[in-house]
């Protein structure tokens, strides 16, 4: 086992870390999307989360959210979905910030960005960011997207007010949006 | 089997289409070290995009539903299926809802059938998200979330168990470190809760087992973990990695209920690693051999449902290599005395195993 595991738990990590080294070198857009892509994909396995952690690619991740590259943005996002499921990832996303990038990302023209969005704000779900997670703007832009003609992002948006904030909360946001009336207009994500 | 059309429910209404249904262009300019077995389209997957409602086009218009439903019974519990009629199809062809119990059977079906040929056409299976309840949504993030949790356990305790043990191979530490594997997957694969516990109190009826065969075991879980992988038809990216491990649990499953039957074959089982672990090059041909043999057996396999049966055939042939080669001979027991200076526990090999085959994707 230790023979093993000092054999090839390395070569999966410098597998992920030549990925991440690609992407920081090359200057072509194509192969650093191909690579965010592989990246975001590896996150789904719990078996790398530590050395993706490790390679600081949860930075990586929060830092393509900001990028005007859609593509970047959408495998970052999906990257974030992915690696946010981890505790410990859920924890280093926190630090660098992540629910305010992440809420960026909420009206995003992409569907699937905004799906990973959503769901990766639910996964950042802890007793201390549940106030942060709760705001009226966050909240606001859940009950638009639980009336939209998607049934996946109605879907996720429901998940999100009925486990994520009080019915309370959910009248006080829905109050102030009759206020000022502003649901209709505002772009939903195209699919 | 029903197939009624819940009027309540929101998930069984007209059908739209969606873009994520669309077979994505594969992408051809990956570098050689990032390449895939498979074409694939640059795409993230995520747990959005899953879900244990699958959409079937492609099915040829012949009135072969029954077969349909039963092929993909074969992945697991089909709760629901209806043709989707107003779904725009091709000529002569059909499209079909099929909502599996879990999202794992969901999974293990489209692997294996998308881009299968089915009665002369060509199935494109996807999953189909949009037909979920809120509730259905809510459980699979719920389900996804408490098994990377369990994960994460799993291997913080590894990390303890390797540092302060040194073990040896008694059949206890195999039992452990099985039912340890296997109740990391036990969430995800409840369905095959039943067989593993069986798996288990059957792997400890053989305490005595003696360390030789220890090793064997070890060592066929090795081979196969290497060979499997690189010989299935992947899915999608994300579904390989659960293949993986759903074909760890089902080669561990084989190989306890095959360890009592195939007793006497044991001791020369030592030759499978040979084919598998470090001598690839060298035996390419009979793993030509193999694959073949494999890819006929899929049909046999598929009929009773897992990959087992794939395993069970497999056994008697690597004797065989070890009678060819002299050298291969010695080989095998340059392994043997090594694996017995490591004296390792079976159960992170087949972890490591796995690593680097998915690192191969």
């Amino acid at each position: 086992m230790r023979k093993n595991e000092s054999a090839e738990a390395p070569e999966r990590f410098a597998y992920l870390q030549s990925l991440v080294t690609e992407f920081q070198d090359t200057d072509s857009e194509e192969a650093k999307e191909q690579v965010l892509a592989n990246l975001a994909n590896f996150a789904y396995d719990p078996k790398n989360m530590e050395y993706l952690r490790e390679l600081q690619v949860p930075d990586l991740f929060l830092d393509m959210l900001t990028e005007d590259n859609e593509n970047f943005v959408e495998f970052g996002m999906g990257g974030l979905c992915n690696l946010s499921m981890d505790p410990e990832c859920r924890d280093i996303i926190l630090q660098s910030d992540g629910i305010s990038l992440v809420t960026s990302c909420l009206s995003n023209r992409r569907e699937e960005t905004v799906l990973s969005a959503i769901t990766t704000l639910m996964n950042l779900a802890t007793p201390t960011t549940r106030s942060q997670l709760s705001e009226p703007g966050i909240l606001q832009c859940m009950l638009r997207f639980s009336l939209a003609q998607s049934p996946r992002l109605r879907n996720l948006a429901a998940v999100f007010l009925q486990d994520c904030c009080s019915e309370e909360q959910v009248r006080q946001a829905q109050q102030q949006m009759q206020g000022h009336q502003t649901a209709i207009g505002i772009p939903l994500p195209k699919e | 089997m029903a197939a009624p059309v819940n009027k309540r429910s929101d998930c069984w209404r007209t059908p739209e289409v969606h873009k994520h249904h669309e077979q994505q262009r594969v992408c051809i300019s990956r570098p050689k070290y990032r390449e895939g077995r498979k074409a694939k389209a640059v795409k993230v997957y995520t747990i959005n995009l899953e879900s244990r409602y699958l959409m079937v086009q492609g099915v040829p218009a012949i009135g072969v539903m029954t077969e349909l439903i039963q092929l993909c019974a074969l992945y697991g519990v089909v709760e629901e299926y209806r043709p989707l009629d107003e779904y725009p199809a091709e000529e002569f062809t059909e499209v079909y809802l099929v909502k599996f119990q879990k999202l794992t059977s969901a999974r293990a079906a489209k692997r294996n059938m998308d881009e299968k040929s089915f009665y002369g056409g060509v199935l494109h299976v996807c999953y189909v998200p949009e037909y979920e309840t809120v509730e259905d949504t809510r459980l699979k993030l719920q389900d996804r979330r408490s098994y990377i949790a369990r994960a994460a356990r799993n291997r913080a305790k590894e990390r303890e168990h390797t540092e302060t043990t040194q073990e040896s191979p008694t059949s206890l530490d195999a039992a452990t470190s099985l039912s340890k594997i296997l109740t990391r997957h036990e969430g995800t694969f409840k369905k095959e809760n039943t067989r593993e516990v069986l798996n288990v109190s059957h792997h400890s009826e053989f305490p005595p087992l003696p360390l030789p065969p220890q090793e064997h075991y070890s060592f066929r879980q090795k081979s196969y973990r290497r060979i499997v992988p690189t010989e299935d038809k992947m899915g999608t990216l994300h579904n390989a990695f659960s293949h993986l491990e759903q074909e760890q649990v089902e080669s561990l499953g084989a190989n306890a209920t095959t360890s009592g039957r195939d007793r006497d074959t044991e001791g020369r089982l030592g030759s499978t690693p040979v084919s598998g672990v470090q001598f690839l090059p060298r035996i390419a041909r009979l793993e030509n051999r193999k694959r073949k043999m494999e890819q006929s057996e899929e049909l046999a396999a598929s009929s009773s449902g897992k990959n087992e049966p794939l395993i069970g055939p497999k056994l008697p042939e690597p004797p065989k290599l070890d009678m060819e080669d002299e050298s291969l001979n010695t080989t095998v027991s340059h392994i043997r005395s090594t694996m017995k200076q490591v004296g390792s526990v079976p159960d992170l090999k087949p972890v490591e195993k796995k690593a680097k085959a998915r690192r191969r994707i």
